[in-house]
Formats: structure tokens, C-alpha cells, sequence
């Protein structure tokens, strides 16, 4: 389904992802999992278009000069140059790190937002499968999402996502900074929503919480791909073992 | 006396509310600070006027032609100054400055500057409430003000352009990732804004003449009610027209009529001093910092 290439992206000088690849099949988890500055969240925007669309707005004013080399697939069509929309719409849809929610308008409202690119009785529908999904989300509905808690706001987050309608969902490090009882809550909805054929790629800085729901992962540090393999293989490797799940 | 006060503040307060709406939605939709608006005003007033008396049209025609005209011309100052200078908030401010003072410097030069430019009243006549004497003309702005209001709620609430702009307005990136486009969302918001000015202008302008001075005028009330109101809240921009609006009248009443500008000088003055967000504007910053 995702195929990425040797992917190399430089900010000015400095080399932000080193010849990266990395695969994601239909109906998988993927875990990537790295610490902070390993190029996890530089992957992830390019895989939505996010890099793509800061090249053009920097080129465009004479600022940061941004070289991207490599491919990024998506069945079977390279879609580097393709603007974020359309990658929306073919459904590649990112839920970025820190609970990103429309703080100023209510939870209905951020979930009617994110239907965008749909039609309005897809959205509606859609919107349903959210509060299905989350049931603690459907008495905050006309909250503001700035009053929600961080949970709830990744709850929501996800939810927004959705309703955007994802064939691949990327989550970047959706448990940062919740409590156990709510990492277990989004666990347990990304293998709900799995079961709906959505394909997810996750990135984490640590690896426990996921790892009982991951088919994949893969290992980064400073931009490169250290190891990849199935969840048995990385515990199999020490290193990986102590950094990555704390054993 | 009284009664007159009331009424004549509300219309005033109306007429304001409506000339900012343009800048203060522009504002709020894209952070786009477009000071080209009494460029724009007068765009819209010079153009309903060429329609009407050189063209002939049909007043309805020539009204709606100026109203999309000046949408247009705000896209294309979007399209080709501002795309470029994106998220540099000073030279945005001075781009759109520069060309709302190139409008109206243009104007004067092509000889638009005597007494026969004027828009008739939609509607002739005048109406006795409470006492005092309102024409029809001020009737249609309070009810276009109305209007506009329960139209723009609507289409920020209900539509799915008008949802897609707020989530833009509120968290680019992540609007992004949603599948809405920044550029054209910025482009939509500034046409948006212009073509509301140019509304602003074709109901308020037939309550005077076209003059050169308004434009400058426009300008200096938008940024006026803005910074009082707080520039992205738009409830802050309604109380800030019923503020500036019966100081006016107050003013003119009391003091006397020449005074009545020196209201929104000493409005921003104050405003800046006192509280530098507005009245229930807030520095995003200071709030994420917290």
C-alpha cells in the first residue's frame, strides 16, 4: 500500500532522514519507533504532503531551502509531488503529535470540519462511527476541544481523522503524555479501528503500550533505519529491547 | 434629544460594524491584515458609479457587478503581492497598505475627484421613529448590517467552506492534513472580505458622496474598531461599532460635529494603552505559553 524509497530530506545542510524505507501493507500496524529528533515526524509529514507544501511556501519567500530525494508510493503511484488535499482525498490522512484540535470551536464542529473533502451525508455518517467509536466523546460534543483533556483531545483528534475518511491513517505518537487508562482507550481503538480494513502507521517514542498490536516495526535513530521486523524479532535484538520497551 | 441619540447611534453604530466587517473577517478567517480596505471602498463605490452613469445598467446590475469586482480584485491582490510575502505579517501590512494608497492615489489622479460622484438612495423617502426623522437609505444599512450578520454565522457554522476556513484560521497544518488548502482558503477569505467591503460601500455611500478622504477614512475606522473590538472576535467587533458608534453621536451632539473624528484616534490610543489585545481579542501566544 505505502512504499517509501531511500528518502533523504535535508533542512538547508542538515540531514533530517538518511535514505529511509519502509513499507505499509493493507490491514497492517505499523510501529515506527525512534526517540525525539530520529526523523519520525519528518517522515510522517512526508508521507502526508506537510513537507511538500512547507518547500513550496519557503521557496515561494526566499526562506529555509528544503531538498527532498526518493520516492513515497502510494498503490503503486509515486506521490511526492502530489499537494496534501489530493492525498486526503485518496485517503492518506495524519493525525499529528500533540492532540492537534481545533481548540476555539466545539467537538461536533471539529469532527464537521474534517469532513472536507467528503460529502455531507458521508460526514454524518461518518461522524456517528466517531462517537461509536469513543462514547465518552458524545456528551462533550458541544465543548469547546481547547477545555477537553489531553486524552480526550487525542480522542478527538483520531475521531477527526476518521471522518476524513483514511485508507492509511498515520498517528504521530498519539499516547505522548496520557495516562495508562487512556493509552489502553486508543490502543483498543486503533485495533477497532483496524478491523475496519484501515491500514495504520504509528510512530512512538516507546514501544510497550503498542507492541501487543503492532504486525510490524521499525527502528530509528538520527534519520536512518537502524533494524525493522515483526514485534518478536525487535524484542529478539537487546539493544532495541533495553531502549525501546525498557527491559 | 434622547430618542434622537439612540437612533441615530444605532444607525451610526451600524455603518461602522459594516465597513470594518470586511477587514475584521478577513483578519479572523487568514490573519491576513488587509489595509488595502479603503482602497477597495472606493473601488467599489468608483465602479457601482462607471456602471450606472457611463454604462447605464440597471442599478440592481451595476451594485452586484461592483460587489463581484472588488471580490475579484482582492483575489488577485492575494494571487499576485500577497502569496509571495505569506506569514511575514509586516510585509503583508505593508503590501496591502501600499496598494489600498496606489487605489485611491489612482482615483485622484484619473480625475475622480469632484461633487458629481454620488450613488442615489435605493429607495427615496423617509420614516418617523420615535420621533426622529430616518431616511430609507439608513434603514437598508441597518438591515443589510442584519442581514450580513445572520449570513456570515451561517456560512461560518453550516457550510462546509465556511467550517474549512475556520479550521484553517484556527490550525494551518493541521487544516492541512484534513485535505484543506491554505492558499486558496487565504485567497477565498481575502476576496471574501473585499467583496463585504465593497458591500459596505454600495449601501453607505449613497449616504454621501464619493470622495477621495473616505477611503482614508474607511481605513483609519477599520483599524479603529478592530483594535477596540479585538481583531479576530467578532462579537468584540460588534460591541466595538456600538461603542465607537454612540461616542460618535455623543460627541457630535455635545461637543460639536468637528470632534467626531478625534473618537477614533483617542478609541486606539486608549485601547493600546490600556488593554493591547482589544476588548475581547487575546494574544494566542500568551495563552499557548501558559
Amino acid at each position: 500500500m505505502l512504499k517509501v524509497r531511500n528518502l533523504s530530506i535535508f533542512y538547508e545542510n542538515a540531514l533530517a532522514l538518511n535514505s529511509m524505507s519502509l513499507d505499509v501493507n493493507a490491514g497492517e500496524i505499523v510501529g515506527l519507533f525512534g526517540s525525539n529528533s530520529a526523523g519520525k515526524t519528518t517522515l510522517m509529514n512526508t508521507v502526508a504532503g506537510l513537507t511538500l507544501d512547507l518547500k513550496i511556501k519557503e521557496e515561494r519567500k526566499g526562506g529555509e531551502r528544503i531538498t527532498v530525494t526518493g520516492q513515497v508510493n502510494f498503490e503503486g503511484a509515486d506521490i511526492l509531488n502530489v499537494p496534501p488535499s489530493h492525498r486526503v482525498a485518496q485517503g492518506i490522512v495524519l493525525c499529528r503529535e500533540r492532540h492537534p484540535v481545533f481548540r476555539d470551536s466545539t467537538v461536533d464542529e471539529n469532527l464537521r470540519i474534517s469532513g472536507y473533502t467528503r460529502t455531507r451525508a458521508e460526514t454524518r455518517a461518518r461522524i456517528n462511527q466517531v462517537y461509536d467509536l469513543f462514547p465518552h466523546l458524545v456528551r462533550l460534543r458541544h465543548r469547546r476541544a481547547g477545555l477537553l483533556s489531553g486524552g480526550e483531545q487525542q480522542m478527538l483528534a483520531i475521531g477527526m481523522t476518521l471522518v476524513a475518511h483514511p485508507r492509511l491513517l498515520l498517528l504521530d505518537e498519539p499516547l505522548l503524555g496520557l495516562s495508562p487508562a487512556m493509552q489502553g482507550e486508543i490502543v483498543r481503538a486503533m485495533k477497532d479501528i483496524r478491523q475496519q480494513g484501515i491500514a495504520i502507521l504509528v510512530t512512538e517514542q516507546y514501544a510497550r503500550p503498542i507492541f501487543p498490536v503492532i504486525d510490524r516495526g521499525y527502528v530509528m535513530e538520527n534519520g536512518t533505519l537502524i533494524t525493522s521486523g515483526t514485534g518478536m524479532e525487535l524484542m529478539d535484538n537487546p539493544e532495541v529491547k533495553s531502549a525501546y520497551f525498557g527491559m | 434629544m434622547f430618542a434622537s441619540i439612540l437612533v441615530n447611534g444605532l444607525v451610526n453604530s451600524v455603518i461602522l460594524i459594516l465597513t470594518a466587517l470586511g477587514f475584521s473577517l478577513t483578519f479572523g478567517l487568514s490573519r491576513v491584515a488587509n489595509f488595502a480596505v479603503g482602497g477597495l471602498y472606493l473601488f467599489a463605490g468608483f465602479a457601482a458609479w462607471i456602471f450606472l452613469r457611463i454604462l447605464g445598467l440597471p442599478y440592481a446590475v451595476a451594485i452586484l457587478l461592483a460587489i463581484i469586482l472588488t471580490g475579484i480584485l482582492g483575489a488577485i491582490i492575494y494571487q499576485v503581492l500577497l502569496v509571495r510575502v505569506r506569514g511575514i505579517e509586516l510585509s503583508e501590512v505593508i503590501a496591502t497598505f501600499a496598494v489600498g494608497v496606489a487605489i485611491l492615489e489612482t482615483f485622484r489622479w484619473a480625475g475622480f475627484v469632484t461633487y458629481e460622484f454620488n450613488l442615489p438612495s435605493f429607495f427615496k423617502g423617509r420614516l418617523e421613529i420615535l420621533g426622529t426623522v430616518i431616511d430609507y437609505q439608513r434603514l437598508i444599512v441597518i438591515g443589510v448590517g442584519l442581514f450580513l450578520a445572520v449570513a456570515l454565522w451561517w456560512f461560518t457554522h453550516h457550510t462546509k467552506i465556511g467550517l474549512g476556513l475556520r479550521g484553517i484560521a484556527q490550525d494551518e497544518h493541521t487544516a492541512l492534513t484534513l485535505g484543506i488548502e491554505s492558499d486558496w482558503a487565504a485567497m477565498l477569505s481575502v476576496a471574501i472580505g473585499s467583496a463585504l467591503t465593497a458591500v459596505a460601500a454600495v449601501v453607505i455611500l449613497p449616504l454621501g458622496i464619493i470622495s477621495i478622504n473616505v477611503g482614508y477614512e474607511v481605513l483609519l475606522l477599520a483599524i479603529a474598531v478592530s483594535v477596540l473590538g479585538g481583531l479576530e472576535s467578532t462579537v468584540g467587533l460588534v460591541i466595538a461599532g456600538l461603542i465607537l458608534g454612540y461616542a460618535q453621536v455623543l460627541t457630535a451632539n455635545f461637543l460639536g460635529p468637528q470632534w467626531m473624528l478625534v473618537v477614533y484616534l483617542a478609541a486606539i490610543v486608549t485601547v493600546l494603552a490600556v488593554r493591547p489585545s482589544g476588548l475581547l481579542g487575546r494574544f494566542k501566544e500568551i495563552e499557548e505559553r501558559v
